[in-house]
């Protein structure tokens, strides 16, 4: 019997070859990305289980005070360095307390010299979190010159793992000895982790090897939120979040809402398996939660178009089914029998979308650094079930139409009749239509606006700046080093020019001091960003002035000496002159400022310039006002510009050089501006691309349903259009008639996706406060005419075909 | 009127060819009332699509109106068949989602006429035939012979000349079916010119000759003694 099933099945398959190309291809599209979606949110959420303990480690993080924007819940995952100490004294129930922070420092090994990210934790740590040993033990970060290693990390310096007891240098100045080395952190850790920082476990020393080499204090602060510091807590069995909480309330309560402390509202605590994500979900961002909606909605989408298109098909078998049910069978049987269809489909699309994720996977693995993985033992019973299921939902609705009319009825192929559920149908076309119009318009409008950000950060000469970081080096080598090595530098041919600053253009490090024109407290005074530079900054990046003049090194008064300047020479942009309230930049000049904060209390600030204001952050083509000041302890960037049309790279090495001449003892680290830019804007283009990639799979999906519902509609008025045809209807105005019942939904689905897609750009937009794009309007028009235009040209394909057929052949019934 | 000339017919199915029509020469007068008879599978419905513009011969001339149609693309038949052919169907093949007048209307909707002449022609030919007080009824709710009344009404409401009719009382119980035929006869008074398919001898003789089809070809044309 079953046999007889599966002939039959893959028979009307093989007879009908466009539609089962087409239903084949809608599964193993809707089943790759749904079975792949699974995976990732599986990936993440399973993230750092494989550690001993693992539900019974916690990470604190700080609830933010203030001006929370919406789409954010205010938490913060760090806390001060001070509150792991604290928990270690007051909660003595809790088991182990380690605080881990993630330190860029200079590292020697041999004649090797490189920046490297090192954590610098507690011992502790070592007991809460159970590595593999290859040697050594938990004990590793004991003696404050201890250090761990990953094996990798081993073999790349020393070529071999049998690293114990071999020194390390750090900062030039503390020799570390190696006193354990652990086999590699899996890649599904959070200490992997790539949605946040990019820092792989690989150096691990004390935190007290950090404070011999820095001004930390091992006790911890309560400054600044370090987004790679986290402080992770191990509970005894009985013990659980609820409690910790409380707990963490009562140190709060002690120790910080005394001290009024303008950042934090409260203390929380989060289970381990959070962490990884807690970036995310901290901005309010449910990545998983949105990857299962889509994932589902795909699936859901996929099932309703075949659905469609296989009662269009069906209807045409009504004839078989009336025999079959003549012979005997009963219903069950034939629904048995259709069903044998829909699986047959479903499980081919199954294994074709095996086939493609063992192409995506390491695609994807490879591309974002995780280590996704198929494992069929492991997730064959799920496959089975998915397949199951989606077959019968899919191939349940034709399968029960198709069977449920009498014999006789069957016969004289009276299935044809009922418009029910069309308005269904067409509501399912719409919303999918909506959907990717909604996307595709999005998609256009930040590709738009990316255009608008990349070519603004042409206003800074991105690709013939080099940018060195100094950060690294120690204020008293910059003092007397920093000068020699910008002349060094001036001598070679291929540099046109070179500036210090604090910072350089596109780099998202920054502070701000509140400003204002009185002497007295004031809570709204404005905030500006404060960036140290010397005179030849703005002459290098050629930014004019407005009004006033730049600093001088001929003129006395321009320097500023920490504890000795008492009236501070500083330039402002215009956007800083109107936040200050002055009337014109002009006005502005030789006026008085005052900073708010109390450690800069009893300097004035005399307005020397005035410069346009420019998109500094260059990603988001923000204007902020900004103060600048000549101040040479906060030098942090070197801005080498070359001539144009050197040899970039020969420039480089050029530069390299004459660092090494100069200063040996640190490595070199620097990049042009134009890569410094695409580190962050990076992240825009993945946005557009991953918005593009979804709206052309809705499109897709929405061709293929649309294709379905117009074959589903086609063959229930066969008779219609062939009698409108003896009648004398030409094929373009039986199209034309098609046409338009197909485009209704389609339209209405573009009157409610475009307005949705506007606000939601507008949205996005407005992060750009200052340089967005204009032509919003056209762009959403032309999305929408694409997807009209594909609508129209899918719809035509089919009804053509319908339209052109003889009607001899629907009028044919004895 | 139309002049049909050594008109062959043949269909091709992977190997098998299969004559359907076979030098048939037939012709048919302006006010003709012609029954097309024969045995199942004689090749009568493929004649009368061949007629109808519906298909086209494999060989042989076909003259419409002095025109020869015989090779004339899907679009020009399709534009002489509205001007001039109605059709009659067995089974009346009425558009279930469209009233009656709407149905009678279809006719009229492909020709260039302004919607106040279709609405015009649409109630004269629903007087004609008895059918005015059904014009808001779907097919649905009427009997057999009503509907082919709708089929008839349909058929003549674009004054078209020739009128062809494929078995119009198969699906129908003899009264009903009398009537119909009686129908026929006077648009045939009239003045329209029809062919005819049909399997019932009494019903043939309604008409004015009679052509015996079998298996492709004519084997007796003759007038009806009157």
């Amino acid at each position: 019997m079953f046999s007889n099933y599966l002939k039959i099945a893959l028979r009307t398959l093989q007879r009908n070859k466009l539609y089962s190309l087409i239903n084949l291809f809608s599964f193993v599209l809707g089943l790759t990305i749904f079975v792949f979606g699974g995976l990732i949110v599986k990936y993440e959420l399973t993230h750092d289980m494989f550690f001993p303990n693992s539900d019974r480690i916690y990470t604190v993080g700080t609830q933010m005070r203030g001006d929370v924007t919406a789409g954010t819940t205010g938490r913060n995952n760090t806390v001060y360095t001070a509150v792991g100490p604290l928990i270690d004294a007051e909660l003595t129930e809790v088991e182990q307390v380690a605080r881990a922070l993630i330190r860029s420092r200079v590292v020697a090994i041999g004649d090797e010299k490189f920046n490297q990210q090192i954590r610098f934790a507690d011992p502790s740590f070592l007991k809460i979190f159970q590595f593999d040993y290859i040697a050594g033990d938990a004990s590793a970060l004991d003696q404050p010159t201890g250090l761990l290693l990953t094996e990798s990390t081993a073999r790349r310096h020393f070529g071999t793992a049998d690293v114990i007891g071999e020194t390390v240098t750090l900062d030039n100045k503390l020799d570390l000895l190696v006193t354990a080395v652990i086999k590699d952190v899996p890649a599904n850790s959070h200490f992997n982790s790539t949605l946040l920082w990019d820092a792989e476990f690989e150096f691990m020393a004390p935190i007290a090897a950090y404070s011999q080499v820095s001004n930390f204090n091992i006790t911890g602060g309560f400054r600044g939120f370090n987004s790679m510091d986290l402080t992770y807590v191990l509970l005894p069995e009985h013990l659980d979040l609820a409690w910790l909480e409380e707990g963490l309330g009562g140190i709060y309560q002690r120790h910080m809402s005394a001290r009024e402390d303008k950042y934090a509202l409260g203390l929380y605590a989060a289970p381990l398996a959070d962490a990884n994500l807690a970036f995310l979900d901290n901005i309010g961002l449910p990545v998983t939660t949105i990857i299962q909606l889509l994932s589902l909605l795909v699936i859901v989408i996929i099932c309703v178009n075949y659905t469609n298109l296989a009662t269009a098909q069906s209807l045409g078998r009504s004839r078989e089914v009336g025999l079959r049910k003549t012979m005997g069978a009963t219903r069950t049987q034939l629904l048995l029998q259709f069903q044998t269809e829909s699986l047959l489909l479903v499980s081919s699309g199954m294994l074709l979308a095996l086939a493609c994720l063992e192409f995506l996977i390491p695609a994807y693995n490879t591309l974002t650094g995780k280590g996704l993985l198929l494992d069929y033992g492991e997730e064959l019973p799920g496959l089975v079930l998915t397949t199951m299921l989606i077959g019968l939902a899919a191939g349940g609705y034709p399968a029960w139409i198709i069977t449920r009319s009498s014999p006789i009825a069957a016969l004289r192929d009276e299935g044809r009749q009922g418009q029910k559920g069309s308005w269904l149908r067409s509501g399912m076309i719409g919303l999918q239509f909506a959907i990717s119009a909604f996307m595709l318009a999005l998609a256009a409008i930040i590709y738009a606006q990316n255009l608008v950000v990349e070519e603004g950060s042409y206003i800074f000469p991105r690709d013939e700046t080099y940018a060195l970081r100094l950060n690294l080096i120690k204020l008293e080598d910059k003092a007397s080093r920093l000068e020699i090595l910008r002349r060094e530098l001036e001598r070679i041919p291929a540099v046109a020019g070179t500036a210090l600053a604090f910072t350089v253009p596109f780099d998202t490090k920054w502070g701000t001091y509140q400003m204002s024109r009185g002497k007295e407290k004031d809570d709204a005074a404005p905030e500006l960003m404060y960036i140290s530079l010397s005179p030849e900054f703005l002459e290098l990046y050629e930014i004019p002035f407005v009004a006033g003049r730049n600093f001088s090194r001929a003129l006395g008064g321009d320097r500023f000496v920490k504890g000795e300047t008492e009236i501070a020479h500083v330039i402002i942009n215009e956007r800083a002159v109107s936040a200050l309230g002055f009337a014109s930049p002009g006005e502005a000049v030789n006026q008085r400022i005052y900073a708010q904060e109390d450690s800069e209390e009893g300097i004035e600030y005399l307005v020397v310039g005035v410069v346009p204001t420019l998109p500094h952050m260059g990603q988001l083509n923000q204007l902020i006002p900004q103060i600048y000041i000549w101040d040479e302890q906060r030098f942090n960037d070197l801005s080498v510009r070359m001539q144009p049309g050197s040899d970039m790279p020969d420039s480089v090495r050029a530069i390299e050089e004459t660092w090494k001449r100069v200063i040996p003892e640190y490595p070199i680290s620097g990049l042009f501006l134009s890569d410094l830019f695409m580190q962050i804007f990076r992240v825009f283009l993945a946005i557009t691309a991953s918005l593009a990639g979804f709206a052309l799979v809705a499109l897709t999906l929405a061709m293929i349903g649309l294709f379905g519902v117009t074959a589903f509609m086609a063959a229930q008025r066969t008779k219609e259009i062939s009698v409108r045809k003896v009648l004398g209807a030409s094929t373009w105005q039986i199209v034309q008639l098609m046409l338009w019942k197909f485009l209704r939904p389609v339209l209405v689905a573009l009157l409610i996706a475009l307005p949705c897609a506007f606000a939601a750009s507008s949205l996005y937009l407005r992060l750009f406060s200052d340089d967005r794009i204009t032509t919003q309007v056209p762009i959403l028009a032309s999305a929408g005419a694409l997807a009209v235009s594909l609508a129209v040209i899918t719809v035509i394909s089919h009804v053509l075909r319908v339209a052109r057929a003889s009607p001899i052949v629907g009028l044919r019934y004895e | 009127m139309l002049t049909l000339k050594n008109l062959t017919k043949m269909y091709q199915t992977q190997d098998i060819e299969t004559v359907a029509l076979n030098g048939i020469d037939i012709a048919v007068a302006q006010g003709d009332f012609i029954a097309v008879m024969g045995p199942s599978g004689c090749g009568k419905s493929t004649l009368l699509n061949i007629i109808g513009l519906l298909d086209s011969p494999s060989s042989g001339q076909y003259f419409f109106f002095d025109e020869d149609v015989a090779q004339h693309s899907e679009s020009k038949r399709s534009d002489l068949r509205k001007r001039n052919i109605g059709f009659i169907f067995q089974s009346f093949n009425l558009i279930d989602e469209l009233n009656v007048a709407d149905n009678i209307e279809l006719a009229l909707l492909y020709q260039n006429i302004s919607r106040s002449e279709r609405r015009d022609r649409v109630a004269d030919v629903m007087d004609r035939m008895g059918i005015a007080h059904r014009a808001r009824h779907m097919p649905g709710q009427l009997s057999g012979g009503q509907q082919q009344r709708v089929a008839v009404a349909r058929a003549i409401v674009a004054d078209q000349p020739l009128i062809l009719a494929d078995e119009p009382t198969g699906n129908l119980d003899s009264a009903h079916g009398r009537e119909v035929m009686e129908l026929l006869r006077s648009l045939n008074d009239e003045g329209s010119t029809i062919v005819m398919v049909t399997h019932s001898p009494a019903h043939a003789d309604y008409a004015k000759r009679t052509v015996n089809l079998f298996d492709g070809e004519v084997v007796t044309d003759a007038l009806r003694a009157a």
